[in-house]
């Protein structure tokens, strides 16, 4: 078996999370406030999912969404 | 006495190994023998010059609704296309009772870009189960179907509206296990999910809504019977892909599964993500996952005219709101009035270089039939005006009804296109067949592999090139005695000259029911097809009667 190497860290939702879910989970170590903020700068692609109806950011989290705990890994 | 005796023709026999001169053999749909072949057949074709292949396999199609209408998917049995897949991106047409057929259709407009009124006035809704739908496309079924069940109408199936909304209960996904053994029992070949589609009313597929537990227990029964998981990733982003592919892959050795996402397009600004993904991808080979990024042969093109929604638009929400909701009227109203029109230009300031490369492909009226082949920076020379203004002056004075062509916007370095395609781990798909008909022509997408990428750029060899979209592909869908010429497979077969295969120029041709129109691409240097041992194409007959058969077949 092959070994991975390491990629972005990321989560899958589970059962009624929120970004402040995530957050306590994710980041013990964070405050809570600046934990969200950082989950949804890192997130982006959940955050700012425009609703044409409403057109604002701050989507609810999808079950199936991948939600990024981490930034981006520098380059190599 | 054979069926069919194809003589003198360069066998290329899908397997990858050197092609070699041969005739080839065929009785009761089977390949019977290859060598020299002294006896007569019903059937004889002189492929001197030209190579003899196993038909070709596209796994990544959305014919779902064409087969209702057209058991041939024209064009892509011309194509030499002898197998296709549709019910990708967690879109199929069954099971689906009636109370959801319009939010079917509506999500198939949104994603897939097929007109509302081809079905209205083609398809007769007399089908609700899987098995129902299998039966009614095989009536007229010239090509052979490996179709796939979509996972967001397996969830309206089993949850109705709430599949919109919700995660689903314990009691709804054993339901759901229920439905999708009893569609892979009737001939389905794997179930397809979507996380990034967005229905009609722009709000996230209900496949969006389910969690990853509800996604294991389906992909569980997927392997009781090794059959395929498709999804659509985030392919946008090389991260969420990665996250994806990982995710299929846990799915893949878990399960003991098949997996593939689509698309992976590679363009000048993404090299480094798309080396990351393919770096992930052969990790998870190693391990023993099978996750198969698609690849698709051709650049993208798109085309669009202002009277139906373009996907060119959807990142400016003006534009797309007014595409997607607004009516005939409504559209033109807002091109006439001054402010509205300053804001649209405003939004669509990023696609600033991009409007005088634009092409005027179709009119409908004499006074501009000129200006036909002009690119939006001539005709906006010509008239002092700027590119944008000009587009939205052509489309007043069209009623609507002017074609743009935006050509080679992305996925064309035949450079790093070409490494892709020859890497081992790419499987060649994604065409996307039978979809967005007004956006682009699905349809050639193996010509231009074996005109383009084999014979202009050498990409790859003829053989290792029919490899990919024959065998390899049959043995990744696991699709049985399909994919090879040998003695005892099943005879699908296109011949076709290696000299000038290719795909034929973008046409806009009126064979869509209901009056309506598409982009398709005739083939070219294909000289015939065969399904089944049977002629369903020729270059000289046109389309003839074949019987396609529902792969990869009944269970067991």
């Amino acid at each position: 078996m092959g070994e991975l190497s390491r990629v972005r860290r990321s989560i899958l939702p589970m059962p009624g999370d929120g970004w402040g879910e995530i957050a306590r989970r994710e980041l013990p170590d964070v405050a809570e406030a600046d934990a969200v903020s950082r989950l949804q700068s890192w997130n982006l692609h959940v955050y700012m999912r425009a609703t044409m109806r409403t057109g604002g950011p701050g989507n609810p989290i999808l079950p199936s969404d991948v939600i990024f705990v981490e930034p981006p890994l520098a380059s190599a | 006495m054979y069926d069919l005796v194809i003589r003198n023709g360069r066998v290329v026999d899908g397997s990858g190994l050197p092609a070699y001169r041969a005739d080839v053999a065929v009785k009761d749909g089977r390949i019977v023998r290859i060598g020299h072949v002294a006896e007569g057949a019903r059937r004889v074709v002189d492929a001197a010059g030209k190579v003899v292949a196993p038909g070709f396999i596209d796994p990544h199609t959305h014919f779902d609704a064409q087969l209702l209408w057209d058991g041939c998917a024209k064009p892509a049995l011309s194509h030499g296309v002898t197998t296709i897949v549709p019910g990708n991106c967690s879109l199929s047409l069954a099971p689906l009772r009636a109370e959801h057929r319009m939010k079917l259709v509506g999500m198939f407009n949104q994603i897939e870009e097929m007109p509302l009124k081809a079905f209205r006035e083609g398809v007769v809704w007399d089908w609700e189960t899987f098995a129902e739908y299998i039966a009614r496309i095989r009536k007229g079924l010239a090509i052979n179907v490996a179709p796939l069940v979509g996972h967001s109408v397996l969830r309206l199936w089993v949850m109705g509206d709430a599949a919109m909304e919700r995660t689903a209960t314990a009691d709804e996904i054993a339901g759901m296990q229920a439905v999708l053994r009893e569609c892979l029992d009737a001939g389905a070949a794997g179930l397809s999910t979507s996380y990034v589609d967005m229905d009609e009313r722009l709000l996230p597929v209900p496949s969006r809504h389910a969690d990853p537990s509800e996604v294991d227990a389906l992909a569980a029964v997927l392997g009781e019977y090794g059959r395929m998981l498709q999804i659509v990733p985030e392919f946008y982003d090389a991260d969420l892909t990665i996250a994806r592919l990982d995710q299929l892959a846990e799915l893949s050795i878990k399960h003991s599964i098949p997996t593939t996402f689509s698309p992976l397009f590679v363009n000048a600004d993404n090299i480094d993500a798309v080396n990351r993904v393919m770096k992930r991808v052969d990790e998870q080979f190693d391990r023993g996952a099978r996750v198969w990024p698609q690849v698709q042969t051709r650049p993208i093109d798109i085309s669009f005219c202002f009277a139906v929604p373009s996907l060119l638009f959807i990142r400016f929400p003006g534009w797309y709101r007014i595409m997607r909701f607004g009516s005939h009227e409504e559209i033109l109203a807002s091109f006439r009035d001054a402010d509205t029109r300053a804001k649209l230009i405003a939004e669509a300031a990023p696609l600033a270089a991009l409007w005088p490369h634009l092409v005027l492909r179709h009119v409908k009226f004499d006074a501009n039939r000129a200006l036909v082949g002009k690119t939006l920076g001539e005709i906006a020379a010509l008239r002092g005006v700027s590119p944008v203004d000009a587009m939205i002056d052509l489309s007043l004075e069209e009623d609507l009804d002017a074609h743009f062509l935006a050509a080679s916007m992305g996925h064309n370095d035949d450079a790093e296109v070409g490494r892709l395609l020859a890497h081992p781990r790419v499987h060649v798909g994604a065409s996307d067949g039978g979809a967005h008909i007004l956006s682009f022509s699905t349809y050639g997408d193996t010509g231009y592999l074996l005109g383009h990428f084999v014979r202009d750029v050498k990409a790859l060899t003829l053989e290792a090139a029919v490899k990919k979209v024959t065998s390899d592909t049959a043995a990744i869908w696991g699709i049985p005695e399909r994919g090879l010429l040998q003695p005892g497979y099943v005879a699908d077969i296109v011949v076709f000259d290696p000299a000038t295969i290719d795909r034929a120029v973008e046409d806009y041709v009126g064979d869509v029911p209901g009056d309506g129109f598409r982009y398709v691409r005739a083939s070219s240097g294909v000289d015939s097809v065969f399904v089944g041992g049977a002629l369903a194409w020729s270059a000289a007959e046109g389309y003839q009667p074949a019987q396609g058969e529902i792969l990869p077949g009944l269970a067991a």
